[in-house]
């Protein structure tokens, strides 16, 4: 028997927003329109017309850079202990996040769930204080030694890299481990068997994407003090010497350009193997095989002594900054200051990655290689790649000096120079994910007739919407802590108090305001992340 | 029509007349995607020439060549509907022929003609998903959701590439009719694409069928029978 079922009138549709994204769309609009009146932007003069004869100086000087034998060699050598820092610093970085992801992944905290928030927790001290934050710590333990610039990268890399390991392990399907440990198998071993076949393509990915990113900070590291390509870019900038300033720039883009186009050749490599015969990736094991070769250069050239790590002065150092240090000061102006300055570092965040937003969705149309394209528009995409690798090879402090000339001092040109910067990696981050995205209903829009605007409007940006968001919000995490990095060379923010606090060697406000910054970007952190998750 | 070393149509020679519904079969390969692409112009033909509207497209430019595009509606094989955009959205793209871009960007945020969509997702029994997003929706319903797109575009010739594959018999039968009022609304065509040899017979009035990218039977549809189609689609079927 069949009973025919009485439908229901459907309703009639309404238009239902969704709250949480309208609330998150607002949030970032007032923010935005705050931090933007928090620049100055909309007070008073920020214009210095009194630089633009300095700027047109250095500008002119892009077409002539100094090609003197001598200087050449100096620029090379430099080139040469950037590298060395970044491979050493990247290196054990991956050392330090393969022992750091067994300590923070799931599976070995199983269901006590407390003991991995704690364990998580932990990491986010490292985490939230820049390269150039532990350089100047460092420093301060080690004196002059390499091992600074080395460990300066390795340890925010390593917690970072303990994170994203532990999460890509817990991401494979547990069946393998359990089954392997079922049979007796120890936990270590389970692991190598049972985990790692699985996640190595992403570890690998993973690590090889840390070694680019390495190369930026040694750059950076070069700026307070450690020598290589970023010390060469500050010397001759401070000199006025802007033939010289642009063969450093140009040389630091051809850096950039090889870690980018290695990098990214392992990657894809990794996600799209060529045929899955038997034995290694040929490509992949000489990639490997380089690194570890440079590895070893690396440690001769800097000459490393682990002995300099233990040494007396530098255990006697550390105990005395430590007793120093604690407990953290509590002042109240000291804290006023933190929270004024604190409040100028999220402004100059929030309007970097605005600016480096709109202009990457600007330019990301250009900077995406187009099948088909004709001459002219290929060479214009050429030619916007190539801007952006230079606003990405440029450590930010160096765009502040730049902007400094046609800006007056305040948190506005920290915050473009920032933008500026971001820009750079945004954009080729845009314009790779404009190249991925579906051509076929932009094209299928076209053919019924749509302008160009239009098929764009309704073919492409609903799908880029989402993953160029995230980006943009995986970019204010970066740059809430870059922020303190073009601070701590004096353009704002919370980094200016910092510096000031390390170079009167006042350890107690030093703790407070390290504090202060891990708290700031550990906020950032979770915010940003629930944005996402609105997103998704 | 040559794909690099691959010839996807030779020799076709054929003329769609005003009023007329074309079923073209074939097996899997035999070109039929790319009939409706030269037609539609996503694909350029290497050799010979295509009329569209007694106009070569090839010959127009600008926005002379959008006006005789918006003339011709199709529904993909494989749809092309973003997935992130509410049904409203997707099916208002038909209209992005005639609406300016500041209006189609308008719309985005506060749907526009919404009377009309309605109308059309109601003839296709889509009506309360309106203001869904389209990648909540089953195939079938996507399906419906492109031939919505159509009804707003209102196009004079309706191309159609297997627009009921994903569709049970009573509802394929509702949207092939649906496909057929819209080109006599306006006294235009439909060529269609169709994998059922009975609903190709039950809504043509003409069928091409194609073999390795030749026409190999061009006939009335009421000169042929179920049984004389089912070879064409060989192995498929």
């Amino acid at each position: 028997m069949t009973t025919v079922l009485d439908r229901a009138v459907p309703p009639a549709a309404r238009l239902a927003r969704d709250r949480r994204r309208w609330a998150w769309g607002l949030t970032a609009v007032v923010l935005t329109a705050a931090a933007l009146a928090g620049a100055g932007l909309f007070s008073g003069s920020v214009l210095n017309p009194g630089g633009s004869a300095q700027f047109g100086r250095f500008a002119t000087a892009a077409l002539r850079p100094e090609l003197d034998p001598g200087f050449l060699s100096v620029v090379a050598g430099s080139a040469l202990v950037t590298v060395a820092y970044a491979v050493l610093g990247g290196g054990l970085a991956l050392v330090l996040g393969a022992v750091g992801a067994a300590l923070v992944s799931r599976r070995t905290w199983g269901r006590r769930r407390s003991g991995w928030l704690a364990a998580r927790g932990l990491l986010a001290v490292p985490r939230g204080l820049h390269e150039a934050v532990w350089g100047l710590l460092l420093v301060n333990v080690l004196g002059l030694d390499p091992w600074v610039g080395v460990l300066a990268i390795a340890v925010p890399y390593g917690a970072v890299t303990a994170t994203v390991f532990a999460d890509l392990l817990d991401e494979v399907p547990g069946g393998g481990y359990e089954a392997l440990r079922a049979a007796g198998a120890g936990r270590g071993t389970a692991a190598l068997y049972g985990l790692l076949p699985s996640a190595a393509g992403g570890l690998l990915s993973y690590s090889f994407y840390r070694l680019e990113c390495a190369v930026r900070s040694a750059v950076v590291l070069g700026l307070i003090g450690a020598g290589g390509l970023g010390y060469q870019l500050a010397l001759s900038f401070t000199s006025l010497r802007w033939e010289q300033v642009w063969t450093t720039v140009y040389a630091l883009g051809l850096l950039c350009l090889l870690a980018d186009v290695g990098g990214r050749a392992v990657r894809r490599r990794v996600a799209a193997p060529p045929s899955p015969g038997p034995g290694r990736d040929p490509v992949l094991t000489t990639a490997v095989g380089i690194v570890v070769a440079l590895v070893a250069w690396s440690l001769w050239f800097l000459a490393l002594s682990p002995a300099a790590l233990v040494s007396a002065r530098a255990r006697e150092q550390l105990s005395y900054v430590a007793s120093a240090a604690w407990p953290p000061s509590t002042q109240r102006s000291l804290l006023a200051d933190v929270a004024a300055t604190a409040v100028d570092t999220l402004a100059m965040s929030v309007v970097a990655v605005v600016v480096a937003t709109a202009g990457a969705l600007l330019l990301a149309g250009l900077a995406a290689r187009s099948p088909g394209a004709g001459p002219v528009r290929r060479a214009g995409g050429a030619l916007v790649r190539l801007v952006l690798l230079l606003l990405r090879a440029v450590p930010p402090p160096v765009w502040a000096l730049v902007l400094l000339f046609v800006l007056l001092p305040g948190v506005l040109p920290g915050a473009l120079a920032l933008g500026v910067y971001t820009l750079g990696v945004l954009g080729r981050l845009v314009g790779e994910a404009v190249e991925e995205a579906d051509r076929r209903p932009r094209e299928a829009l076209r053919a019924a007739g749509a302008s160009a605007a239009g098929a764009w409007l309704y073919g492409a940006v609903p799908a880029l919407t989402g993953p160029v968001l995230a980006l943009a919000l995986h970019r204010w995490e970066v740059a809430i802590r870059d922020t303190v990095l073009v601070g701590l060379l004096g353009a704002g923010g919370i980094g200016v108090l910092l510096s000031a606090r390390i170079s009167a060697f006042d350890w107690p406000a030093v703790a407070t305001v390290l504090g202060a910054i891990v708290v700031l970007s550990f906020a950032v952190d979770v915010v940003a992340e629930r944005a996402r998750a609105a997103l998704r | 029509m040559r794909f690099g070393g691959t010839t996807a149509l030779a020799g076709v020679d054929l003329t769609v007349a005003r009023g007329e519904r074309v079923a073209v079969v074939g097996a899997s390969g035999a070109g039929k995607s790319t009939l409706l692409g030269v037609l539609d112009g996503t694909v350029t033909p290497s050799a010979g020439k295509v009329l569209v509207h007694g106009t070569d497209p090839g010959s127009v430019r600008g926005r002379e060549l959008r006006r005789l595009r918006g003339r011709t509606g199709t529904v993909r094989q494989h749809l092309e509907l973003p997935g992130q955009l509410r049904v409203v959205h997707n099916v208002n793209a038909g209209r992005l022929g005639s609406w300016s871009v500041s209006r189609a960007a308008w719309s985005l945020l506060r749907p526009q003609g919404t009377a009309e969509v309605a109308a059309a997702l109601h003839r296709l029994g889509l009506a309360d998903r309106m203001y869904e997003r389209t990648d909540r929706l089953s195939g079938g319903q996507r399906q419906r959701v492109a031939v919505a797109r159509l009804l707003v575009q209102r196009p004079e010739l309706v191309l159609a590439d297997e627009p009921a594959s994903a569709l049970d018999p009573a509802l394929a039968d509702t949207v092939l009719a649906v496909l057929g009022e819209l080109a006599a609304e306006r006294g235009g065509a439909l060529v269609a694409c169709l994998h059922d040899p009975a609903l190709a017979l039950r809504h043509s009035d003409r069928v091409v069928g194609l073999d390795s990218g030749r026409v190999v039977l061009d006939a009335a549809a009421g000169s042929l029978t179920v049984a004389e189609l089912e070879r064409f689609y060989g192995v498929a079927r």
